[in-house]
């Protein structure tokens, strides 16, 4: 899993096996059109049908348990991951982002930054993500325009993300929730160095 | 046996031809919405972001209601005249709450500038925003008058049919999980997957109803302050039943309409009954996928929200999909353009509802979330599969069974209707693939160049594909008009 991530990225994995399925059902559809006229009695077609219909369930079934657990092993939350070595305090607000480094004892209001920070490359990074005002989301997005993780920016609540920034270079940070009239120019960057 | 007069019949049908008429001439114009939204983000016209944000308000909200009411008018008419003696005044009634809605949405964003998407999360309407309280007023009040109409018409649907059908635990299709009673009433399955669909709608506009005086309080006191958590859980829990909702109450019409074309009975077995009650849970939890970037949501429910999420594939793609199969394997069935409607319908439900799987996985959402996947995958469902019921169901009026299997021109307009919205919704994907957010205005403000660029072209491409929907979707309204006009000429003879 971790070499097919290296390759591929999850993007592009949604979109082999969205390809693969959306070509499934077109063919299945072809299918149909072609297979309505021989006229057979419909005990004996639905008899068929059903064969399937019983071979096709079970490997449903079995896929989608295979699918879960081999998903839910890769969960962004924090508590499935390990200690960090740097703390950065995230606000959002009405339109841009604050960082400051370390974890801030201010309220998301007060919290003074600037919506640049330098970060190293290569260390486990905790962001502490709030809001001042509405909802915003934390979105990075890596030196190759690639959204590669996010979080909620929730007023009240605090979300923790933890990302290792695999490579220098200037990633930026997009809000991914609507939050008003300058939602889409609400930006930031991360100078990794 | 129940016996509905043709004089009922008859004043049912013209209400449900009078929905079909007010879908008609709304639904082109939310299109223009849409396309107005691509030409934006395509940097070919400027509309100004808070222009962009009200029409996608309007939009979203305006599409969602008008696809909910139109799949609750089509089951409507097909219960009430084949399956539930129904009163008709209770029809109108939900018709002119739902146009009063309508009217007062419209005047709230057109007019007001009221733009926090369909969804106004918490606290967005109260703080910084640029349109003045009264039209969050009216856009509130205009929501719970609709709320209303949909409830008062759920609950006299459902209790009519218990009441037809022997209580409210026969609708479910339980008695056929015990021995059946000799002589005992087959439950037809429209009449199990409307309960199904509308009891958790029921529940849907419950919690709907409490959130929006939640934000009427909010209004009158703005020192109040509630849970944005919480507030977050409940408009997405309405917002997805609802949406979850419309697209079963179709599927409703299939099992009921298909058969007509295939000649092959389709009845409530247990299989069905297990199959549609696991649905009815599915429905109420999946909502929990929305909360994924929560990361404070607690995780027990990120991992319901999963499973439920996968789960929900099972019966619909192994019974209601397979059923669609066995009906029409070697049934030698004309492919008219009504069971093309259906068949290409459920099509639309299976690819968006993988997409959704897809994205429900937590570790895909992390990066698919609030990029244009999402309304890629809805999309999917709702304009490939609801809309195309729709479709079906407004030809099912207006076309007899030989005249819809030679009208080239309403074939003709479905499929040029059906390639442009899956290309139009292929740059959606494509967007969602490459990383473009969802409700943005437009992309210029995006540092990152290959993504602003890449989203500005795909707008444009969509723009296209949306003219080419609507040249097609006019092609059918033009076959449709034909035969209704013919049939009203008809009907006058006759009365004269
Ligand atoms: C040809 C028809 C349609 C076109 C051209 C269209 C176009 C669009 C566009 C451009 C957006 C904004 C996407 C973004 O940047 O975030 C959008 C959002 C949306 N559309 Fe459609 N759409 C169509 C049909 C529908 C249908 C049938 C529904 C039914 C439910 C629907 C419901 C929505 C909703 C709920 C949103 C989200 C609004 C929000 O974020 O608040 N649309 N649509
Ligand atoms: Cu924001």
């Amino acid at each position: 899993m971790i070499l097919f991530i290296n390759f591929l990225t999850i993007q592009t994995s949604a979109a082999i096996i969205s390809f693969i399925a959306g070509a499934i059902v077109v063919l299945v559809v072809i299918y149909l059109f072609y297979s309505s006229s021989p006229a057979e009695d419909k005990v004996s077609a639905k008899h068929k049908v059903y064969k399937m219909r019983a071979r096709y369930f079970f490997a449903l079934v079995f896929c989608v348990i295979a699918g879960l657990i081999i998903t839910l092993g890769f969960l962004p939350y924090p508590q499935f991951q390990s200690r960090p070595d740097e703390t950065v305090s995230v606000v959002g607000m009405q339109w841009a982002w604050k960082f400051a480094p370390g974890i801030s004892d201010k309220t998301p209001l007060q919290m003074e930054g600037g919506s640049e920070i330098t970060l190293p490359s290569n260390k486990l990074i905790k962001f502490l993500v709030t809001s001042s005002d509405v909802n915003h989301d934390f979105a990075i997005y890596n030196t190759n325009g690639v959204l590669v993780a996010q979080t909620q920016a929730m007023p009240d609540y605090q979300n923790a993300l933890e990302y290792k920034f695999p490579e220098p270079g200037d990633y930026h940070i997009l809000c991914l929730e609507y939050c008003g009239i300058a939602h889409a120019i609400m930006v930031g960057t991360i100078h990794v160095k | 046996m129940l016996q509905i007069s043709p004089v009922e019949i008859k004043r049912q049908r013209k209400l449900v031809i009078i929905w079909s008429i007010t879908f008609m001439v709304v639904f082109p114009l939310l299109i223009i919405l849409g396309l107005l939204m691509r030409l934006n983000q395509g940097e070919d016209i400027n509309l100004g972001a808070d222009t962009f944000y009200t029409l996608m308000t309007l939009h979203g909200l305006g599409m969602a209601g008008l696809l909910f009411t139109f799949s609750f008018a089509g089951l409507w008419y097909l219960v009430g005249t084949r399956q539930a003696k129904l009163n008709i005044s209770v029809g109108y009634f939900v018709y002119t709450l739902v146009l009063i809605g309508v009217i007062g949405l419209a005047i709230a964003t057109l007019i007001g500038k009221f733009g926090p998407g369909w969804y106004m999360l918490y606290p967005l309407p109260f703080i910084g925003v640029n349109w003045p309280a009264w039209s969050t007023g009216l856009a509130i009040v205009s929501l719970i008058i609709m709320g209303v109409a949909w409830l008062s018409g759920i609950i006299h649907l459902v209790s009519a049919m218990s009441k037809e059908f022997g209580g409210f635990s026969n609708l479910m299709g339980w008695q056929y999980l015990r021995k059946r009673k000799e002589g005992e009433r087959d439950l037809p399955p429209i009449v199990m997957i409307t309960t199904i669909s509308l009891v958790p709608g029921l529940c849907a506009f419950l919690i709907g109803a409490a959130m929006l005086f939640m934000y009427l309080m909010q209004l009158l006191e703005p020192a109040l302050h509630f849970n944005p958590l919480l507030m977050k859980n409940m408009v997405m829990f309405f917002g997805h039943t609802l949406v979850n909702i419309t697209l079963y109450c179709c599927v409703g019409w299939v099992y009921a309409l298909l058969p007509e074309y295939t000649g092959r009975e389709w009845k409530t077995d247990k299989v069905l009954v297990y199959s549609w009650n696991a649905t009815f849970i599915f429905i109420l939890f999946a909502y929990f996928h929305h909360l994924y970037m929560d990361f404070a949501q607690p995780s027990a429910f990120q991992y319901i929200g999963q499973i439920v999420s996968y789960s929900s594939a099972i019966p619909a793609t192994a019974i209601t999909m397979f059923g669609v199969i066995s009906q029409i394997y070697h049934s030698k069935i004309k492919w008219g353009v009504i069971p093309v409607c259906f068949l290409i319908g459920v099509a639309g439900w299976a690819i968006g509802g993988f997409s959704a799987v897809v994205d429900s996985t937590i570790a895909v959402n992390s990066v698919l979330h609030n990029t244009l996947w999402v309304p890629a995958h809805f999309h999917t469902y709702m304009l490939g599969g609801v809309v195309l019921f729709i479709l079906g169901l407004i030809f099912y009026l207006s076309h007899t069974k030989e005249e819809q299997e030679k009208d080239k021109t309403a074939k003709f307009g479905f499929w040029l209707f059906v390639i442009s919205i899956h290309c139009f919704i292929g740059m959606f994907y494509s967007g969602g693939l490459n990383s473009i957010p969802r409700r943005y205005a437009d992309y210029k403000g995006i540092p990152i160049v290959s993504v602003h660029h890449t989203g500005a072209l795909l707008a444009e491409i969509a723009a296209l594909f949306i003219i080419l929907l609507l040249i097609g979707l006019f092609i059918m309204y033009f076959a449709i008009i034909i035969k209704l006009s013919k049939q009203k000429n008809a009907s006058l003879i006759k009365s004269v």
